[in-house]
């Protein structure tokens, strides 16, 4: 009663404003969230009625090898695309902190890739690494170097994709590490140059530790997107080629849409959901230091 | 106060506003009587979404129009989408059909047909009269659904063939159609060739996608199965029947073609074969319009059927793209509905749909029909297509089909493109596979 009391005792036009956000949140985030767990438990095409099928969705997913086989190339890709934008990250904002001649246009050039369409990206992309028209094989023929068969190969495809998407996003995490690097106490470098340290002892020892926090950050956001691999794979091979890139998203997205298994790919995305938090939380726990 | 008070007077403007317009929606264009007190009934046509059947659409729309001004159709292009069964899926699901489409593909129609969202033909008093001088019977019954009931009108089929270009083929002295897999082998190798001497091949025998699309073998593995097995699709009733010497042939074939690099295994842009990159194309008729618009000057290319093994004897089947016409179970006006329907596939409808979209119609003496002789005369390749289209086979009407077919496609990969599982092997293990999604999906 007090509640209601409150309520009709406040001014009226806060509820007001508030509410676009609250109807697009129930709209767009908490009405999907409920009826995907509702469809766990269900068997659904979208135009057939839905049939209670029970734990048969999670009996499925843990006979699926095709699923497993999606998360592994989902963690081969995290496994190559993280350290490598955290390398090329770090080494273009370290480059970009110093006092260069057009330093603002080198800024904005490395992160007009991460503002530009996804798919525009991919495609382009797709045309580079064309095995036998492509631009890059092209240059390699010229220079005498065998073609590299970029998205053909079992071995090569998501090594490939990995490089692509570290190219789209890397512009996002050098402001992240710029935004990190110019809190460093200059202090800090003073006091190492009269000590005589080195420019690597001064990376290493004053630089990666005061980015701490921020190297969290990239981690986590990078893990996140690196799980959420989709556009690359669906436009650039298919998940080809022998499901070598076939990213856990692709599948629930083919398993959804295609073959119209809603209540199966609302299992998956659970489950595939609960594997991230817990990686996140394993990351938290072991990269952050106070 | 004051505040909140005009804020309340605008929530409620704005909530007559919306109240409004959905009530002048629901109203909309329905209870119109024309100057003589006639009821208009207005009919939502969907059409596919490509350029050439959008001109005929508008054509066949605007015509219609004129001569019914009380059943006038609103055209729209199925909206864009991935594929057009997944938007009209989205759309009986919303309940947001048309009235009428055109671009139904009988392999989705299982989907449709058990949500209940399409109307049946033989419902209609003259439909057997009307389609018995269309379409032959046996033809018709193919399309008939498992309740008994036709839930689609037959319109157009398009067979694949081999489109080739004729001054390579004769420069490298090969003379009439590649009949059998060895001849289409033995001109591959003629055909694929490096031509600047870096070591690599600049000149192919043809060029298929190796993406694990499923729908990417309809246009390689299917179609060549079709021809192989005599014409048999993958289910005879509700038993697969692909698993026999037809499929591992196939599979075969494309192996010793991408093993031999006479396709690339490669993702190709833009169109080779028009530039004279590629010797052949696996197509149908829709691409002769495409062809003859942006053919260079000089180029000239013909039609063959597809190849078949070399102890094959009898007819050459191939697979009928067909598409074919539905009304939907949320107009109120299906008897309407059926009057254009039979408009959109009457002879002069027809005509047109040769001339502007080069593709062929499911109809019985096609060939011998003076009404096409002008067409076919002026137009001697679509004669290759209209001469193949009734030696076709669609796809099977069943609800499993795109995952069956991808269950192939990741064996076809396997197998055909990089050689890496026995044909054999391969063909038993994508039956395997496709009685494991048809007991998966049946089971409750």
């Amino acid at each position: 009663m007090r509640l209601f009391q409150r309520i009709k005792n406040s001014d009226k036009a806060g509820y007001v404003m508030s509410l676009p956000y609250i109807i697009s949140f129930l709209m767009f985030m908490g009405f999907p969230l409920v009826f995907s767990l509702i469809l766990v438990f269900h068997k659904w095409n979208i135009v057939t009625p839905m049939e209670f099928v029970g734990l048969r969705n999670f009996v499925r997913l843990f006979q699926d090898v095709q699923f497993l086989r999606s998360i592994t190339n989902t963690l081969i890709f995290i496994s190559i695309h993280i350290p490598l934008q955290i390398a090329v990250a770090l080494m273009l904002a370290v480059f970009l902190n110093q006092k260069i001649k057009f330093r603002a246009l080198f800024r904005a050039t490395y992160f007009l890739p991460v503002v530009v369409s996804g798919v525009v990206i991919t495609i382009l992309w797709q045309q580079l690494y064309a095995f036998e028209t492509g631009l890059l094989n092209n240059i390699m023929i010229k220079f005498g170097l065998d073609k590299i068969p970029w998205l053909v190969s079992p071995d090569w495809a998501m090594p490939s994709i990995a490089i692509m998407a570290t190219w789209k996003n890397v512009g996002l995490y050098v402001i992240l590490f710029l935004v990190g690097l110019q809190g460093v106490p200059s202090y800090m470098y003073e006091a190492a140059d009269i000590d005589g340290a080195k420019a690597w002892q001064k990376f290493f020892y004053i630089t990666l530790p005061a980015l701490n926090s921020t190297m969290v950050l990239v981690i986590i956001l990078s893990t996140i997107g690196g799980f959420s691999l989709f556009i690359e794979p669906f436009v650039m091979t298919g998940g080809g080629p022998m499901n070598s890139t076939l990213s856990a998203m692709l599948y629930i997205y083919n398993q959804a849409f295609y073959f119209g298994h809603m209540g199966y790919a609302a299992t998956l995305g659970f489950f595939f959901a609960f594997i991230i938090l817990t990686i996140v939380l394993l990351q938290k726990k072991f990269v952050e230091r106070k | 106060m004051i505040v909140v008070k005009n804020m309340n007077r605008f929530l409620v403007f704005i909530s007559v506003i919306v109240l409004s317009s959905f009530t002048f929606q629901s109203c909309e264009k329905n209870d119109q009587v024309d100057e003589n007190g006639k009821g208009i009934t207005h009919l939502k046509y969907w059409c596919a979404s490509n350029s050439h059947e959008i001109d005929l659409a508008k054509h066949l729309v605007n015509k219609w129009n004129a001569t019914h001004p009380n059943i006038p159709v609103d055209l729209q292009p199925i909206p864009a989408s991935q594929s057009s069964e997944e938007v009209l899926l989205a759309a009986i699901a919303g309940k947001t059909t048309p009235d009428i489409c055109s671009n139904m593909w009988p392999g989705a129609m299982d989907d449709f047909t058990s949500s209940g969202g399409l109307v049946n033909f033989d419902r209609f008093p003259d439909f057997f009269e009307f389609i018995d001088q269309r379409v032959p019977r046996d033809l018709l019954e193919s399309f008939q659904s498992p309740d008994g009931k036709y839930y689609q009108l037959p319109w157009k089929t398009n067979p694949t063939m081999l489109m080739y270009n004729v001054k390579m083929f004769r420069e490298a002295g090969i003379e009439g159609d590649l009949k059998t897999y060895s001849q289409f082998l033995d001109a591959a190798k003629k055909m694929t060739k490096d031509l600047d001497g870096d070591g690599n091949f600049d000149q192919w025998m043809g060029y298929r996608n190796i993406n694990t699309i499923w729908w990417q073998r309809l246009f390689d593995y299917y179609p060549f199965y079709i021809a192989a097995s005599g014409g048999k699709t993958l289910f005879d009733g509700p038993k697969i029947i692909f698993n026999n010497k037809a499929s591992v042939q196939v599979f075969e074939f494309f192996h010793q073609i991408f093993e031999n690099g006479y396709f690339p295994i490669s993702q190709m842009q833009g169109d080779n074969f028009i530039i004279g990159r590629l010797a052949t194309q696996i197509t149908g008729p829709w691409n002769i319009a495409h062809v003859d618009r942006f053919k260079p000057e000089g180029f000239e290319y013909d039609i063959m059927p597809l190849p078949v093994p070399d102890d094959f004897e009898g007819q050459v089947y191939t697979r009928g793209d067909h598409k074919n016409i539905a009304i939907f179970s949320t107009t109120k006006h299906p008897e309407e509905a059926w009057e254009f329907a039979k408009f959109l596939i009457s002879p002069e409808a027809d005509v047109k749909l040769l001339e502007l979209c080069t593709q062929v119609p499911i109809r019985k003496n096609l060939l011998t029909d003076s009404l096409y002789q002008d067409y076919f005369s002026k137009n001697p390749k679509m004669v290759k297509f209209a001469q193949q289209a009734p030696y076709t086979r669609g796809v099977d009407g069943v609800s499993d089909l795109k995952e069956i077919f991808d269950g192939i496609c990741q064996e076809y990969e396997m197998a055909a493109i990089y050689g890496v599982k026995d044909p054999k092997e391969a063909v038993r293990d994508a039956e395997k596979r496709a009685k494991v999604i048809m007991e998966w999906n049946r089971s409750r």
